[in-house]
């Protein structure tokens, strides 16, 4: 769509009138093939292209979308940004198109890969059927989708800025189920070709074979090993609430008065980079701004908060816009080294539905899954039924004692190690 | 559109499908922002394109494009079961189980007073702002935050059994959050005008000026209401609270492709399985759930499913007794059903349709209760409204939920504002020591916008009606223990 978008992007900046415009333009392939009970449930391909206009006359402004590509459409969505723009209040708070020389700034990012974009229907399929197979084999289910998307986003304004990047991505889950128990696995990558879909499909299948028949457990405080995906969890919603700077300067968030401060344990650090190969980032913001290579947490202390343009100026501080990635300080401590060192405690194969149920702490709630299993005297003995913890993330990640190495895990662009943390607050248990 | 639609699905026949049904969807949302005295943001979006659906080979293909062109439409119909010969590789050795529906020609409209396209956009910056005016007016807010949103789903639906179905339907929803902040921390309170499948009538009829000083003041009250204390409470919950209680510990629970595993890989799975159905002892005798996707209003009320299924009422639990679930034409066989409770739906003409919930909600008592009464008759408990924090269990039956503003009750009276007030229950355990719901005079619906589920994930958006109701000796507090 290289040419197409370009071609597209400049008749919608000849078209406007308002004195700035920004334009950008999406293109996206996703696929998604999705098990239940060891045979495909969905199979879905999608190919959508979208244009998003932003018109500013001074201060006021206004944006319109359309994915109607004809040439009265393009001409009826700047018209609309246009009459927004027109009626719209002046915003104290607009800032100008970002400057051309801008895209200097940009991290040289890797994150498109042709395997990924060409990977079809029936090689996924092919590959799914046969772990299927395998997990059915042990009398046991295999749920779980498999998803490639090649995505291109080009931006383009009045001050001369062209901006493009294309990338692709993909994300294999899988969860096997037995009579009484579950497991679960994940794998995310840019490039298809690194997902090995029958490991990932063993490993849940593993976790499901140890999880069966679970007994209860009183809640209480333990020792627990977070798996990359439950401590990512973790980590996100943490930062979502406190990092945000106009919020925090305006004492809104648990961080308010504390750039600077050694918050966190020493332990923790984590920055944005976007040009990380193992977990590349956008280099530009829906605005053209560059995405920030920056540390937001080094060793306990919070070092940045995020900074629109707006808000940097007014501050006196550097624009970092939101975080391209996020990506947390490993360690060497093994799995299995982090279970030998606990009397007794948990071993979390992931969290489900967390919450916020005080920001401003903050506290979290949420539920243990797909694989909980009791610590004795270094070993893993049994699994257990399903917890809800309700805890201090401030006090959690300073108590976090080990750390494994990192590993790629969730929707957002995140490298988080396995952890060690003492005495994990569980409020109550489930039935199953 | 209709052609197009129908041209697609001839195109999949002619490719092999044994069904085929193909969806042009045209959307438009108006979304506008404001932070304080500001107008953050104003956006008018449109998207459209088509989807469709195939059955080829006993397996399931979909291909959807943005792409309106007649040739375009082909390919994609062609993609489909393309898609569907590779799903044929792991199949149901059982094949596809698809309930039987006539074909219906039908037109559905969501009657609109005041297309809200056509206000101009002036008036609505105008209330918006005059609201944040009246929020930080009140000494000790700091902060208002503001939004409207008006959205359009133009719909066409063709299959290959003969529905060719047409809808239209208009979505307004308002809301604001006054922020107040001290020395200790900051705390928020909200207030809407919920979310109804109706014009900027709806909008015009909610006092969301009238109310903006009550709230901004409970936003600073919020700072120095009483901790939460910790044990069992009596709780009175308001309509604005018990939708998303509803929504999470029933609505979910009761679709028929969870109970069936088949959302395992995400969203989870239901405790509330079909060897369970007619015995589940779900509540108390007072609790009927009854969901219905011809409610005037309801955001779920759009004439037919995806599937070409006429909206249904019906109860999936009847005085406290499981007795149905929401299911859609794949997954109805399962528990018998000859047809569909027309429950199956897609967010976008990108998406596959999936079950997703109806307007579902607790039908009032039917012996005269107001809330005072309610209230009067609670020795010692606490009084919730609106929604806050929200987590259950994948198989939905540990739950923890939070609330936007809290009330002790004391002797009969409701007190002083409590802060930070949790409670958990096991579902069955909550919904059993329900004893008491007003009447049909306090019956509120209350809309929900942003329920995810499917994978890749969908949003979706239904209507949760109740009146207030009470709930025996529940665990409060635990979260903060």
């Amino acid at each position: 769509m290289n040419q197409a978008a370009d071609e597209v992007l400049e008749q919608v900046l000849k078209l406007a009138s308002a004195e700035s415009v920004v334009a950008g333009l999406y293109g996206n392939k996703s696929a998604t093939t999705r098990l239940a009970d060891n045979v495909i449930t969905q199979n879905i391909q999608c190919d959508r292209t979208g244009l998003h206009v932003e018109c500013a006359y001074g201060q006021r402004h206004g944006g319109a979308s359309t994915e109607d590509f004809s040439p009265e459409a393009l001409r009826a969505t700047v018209q609309r940004a246009e009459a927004i723009a027109k009626v719209s209040p002046p915003d104290p708070e607009y800032m100008p198109p970002v400057e051309a020389a801008e895209t200097s700034k940009y991290a040289r990012v890797q994150a498109y890969y042709k395997s990924t974009e060409n990977l079809g229907p029936l090689a996924k399929a092919e590959q799914l059927a046969a772990a299927a197979k395998n997990v059915q084999a042990r009398n046991l289910r295999l749920s779980g989708a498999y998803s490639n998307w090649a995505s291109c986003r080009v931006v383009a304004n009045s001050a001369g800025l062209r901006a493009r990047h294309a990338s692709t991505d993909a994300d294999l889950h899988a969860t096997v189920l037995g009579p009484a128990g579950s497991g679960w696995a994940e794998m995310i990558s840019n490039d298809t070709a690194a997902i090995p879909v029958a490991d990932v499909a063993g490993k849940a299948l593993d976790i499901a074979v140890q999880a069966q028949n679970p007994q209860p457990l009183e809640a209480g405080k333990y020792d627990v090993v977070l798996s990359p995906a439950a401590a990512g969890e973790l980590l996100l919603f943490t930062f979502w609430c406190g990092f945000e700077a106009k919020a925090t300067d305006e004492e809104r968030t648990y961080l308010r008065g504390r750039l600077g401060q050694k918050v966190f344990g020493e332990a923790i650090t984590v920055r944005s980079d976007p040009a990380d190969s193992r977990c590349p980032g956008e280099p530009f913001q829906n605005d053209g701004m560059a995405s920030a290579t920056l540390p937001w947490v080094e060793r306990g202390v919070v070092k940045n908060l995020c900074y629109t343009r707006y808000w940097a100026k007014k501050q006196g501080k550097e624009a970092t816009g939101w975080p391209a990635n996020l990506l947390m300080d490993g360690g060497k401590a093994s799995a299995g080294e982090m279970i030998a060192s606990i009397e007794r405690g948990l071993l979390i194969t992931r969290f489900w539905y967390i919450r916020h149920v005080d920001p401003m702490v903050p506290l979290l709630t949420g539920m243990t899954r797909d694989g909980l299993f009791l610590i004795e005297k270094g070993k893993v003995t049994r699994p257990v039924q399903h917890m809800r913890f309700n805890e201090n993330m401030v006090d959690v990640l300073n108590r976090v004692e080990m750390l494994g190495p990192v590993a790629r895990t969730g929707e957002y662009p995140m490298l988080v190690p396995a952890l060690k943390v003492r005495n994990f607050n569980f409020t109550s248990t489930t039935k199953f | 559109m209709m052609n197009l639609c129908l041209y697609a699905v001839d195109v999949a026949r002619e490719k092999g499908a044994t069904y085929a049904d193909c969806r042009a969807v045209r959307f438009r949302n108006q979304r506008l922002a404001t932070e304080d005295h500001r107008v953050a943001s104003v956006s008018d979006a449109e998207s459209a394109g088509i989807g469709v659906r195939v059955m080829a080979d006993g397996a399931w293909g979909f291909a959807a494009s943005s792409n309106l062109g007649r040739e375009q439409a082909a390919e994609t119909a062609a993609n489909a079961v393309e898609v569907a010969h590779a799903s044929a590789l792991a199949r149901n050795p059982a094949g596809i189980r698809w309930a039987d529906e006539s074909p219906h020609s039908d037109v559905f409209r969501t009657p609109v007073k005041q297309d809200p396209f056509k206000v101009p956009l002036e008036q609505k910056i105008e209330l918006l702002l005059a609201i944040s005016k009246a929020v930080l007016a009140v000494p000790g807010v700091k902060k208002c935050l503001g939004g409207m949103l008006f959205k359009t789903e133009h719909r066409w639906l063709a299959n290959s059994e003969g529905s060719r179905i047409e809808s239209w339907t208009c979505t307004s929803n308002a809301d604001y959050e006054a922020t107040a902040v001290d020395a200790n921390t900051a705390k928020t309170r909200c207030y809407e005008a919920y979310p109804l499948n109706a014009g900027y009538e709806h909008i015009e009829n909610t006092p969301l000026l009238a109310e903006a000083r009550r709230v901004g003041e409970e936003a600073v009250a919020k700072l120095k209401g009483r901790p939460c204390p910790v044990g069992k409470k009596d709780l009175v919950l308001h309509p604005s609270h018990l939708a998303l209680t509803m929504h999470e510990s029933i609505g979910h629970a009761t679709e028929l492709d969870r109970v069936l595993g088949m959302e395992e890989s995400l969203a989870g799975s239901s405790f509330a399985t079909i060897d369970l159905l007619g015995k589940l002892r779900y509540g108390s005798p007072l609790m009927n759930i009854v969901c219905d996707n011809t409610l005037p209003f309801g955001l779920a009320s759009r004439g037919y499913d995806d599937d070409g299924v006429p909206g249904q009422r019906w109860h999936v639990i009847r005085d406290g007794i499981l007795v149905d679930y929401q299911s859609g034409r794949e997954v109805c066989p399962a528990i018998g059903a000859r047809r569909s409770r027309g429950s199956c739906r897609a967010d976008s003409w990108a998406s596959i349709p999936i079950v997703r919930q109806s307007n579902i909600g607790l039908a009032p008592g039917t012996k005269p209760l107001s809330p005072e009464d309610l209230i009067a008759g609670t020795d010692d408990g606490i009084y919730i409204e609106g929604m806050g924090s929200f987590s259950i269990d994948q198989k939905r039956q540990n739950f923890q939920f939070g609330g936007d503003c809290f009330w002790e009750i004391k002797k009969g009276k409701k007190g002083g504002m409590l802060k930070d007030v949790t409670y958990q229950a096991i579902t069955t355990d909550f919904w059993g020591s329900l004893d008491a719901v007003c009447d049909g005079r306090f019956w509120t619906p209350y809309g929900v916008m942003n329920c995810g589920k499917g994978d890749p994930m969908q949003i979706a958006q239904m209507t949760h009606g109740s009146a207030p109701a009470r709930f025996r000796q529940i665990n409060v507090g635990g979260a903060k223990r």
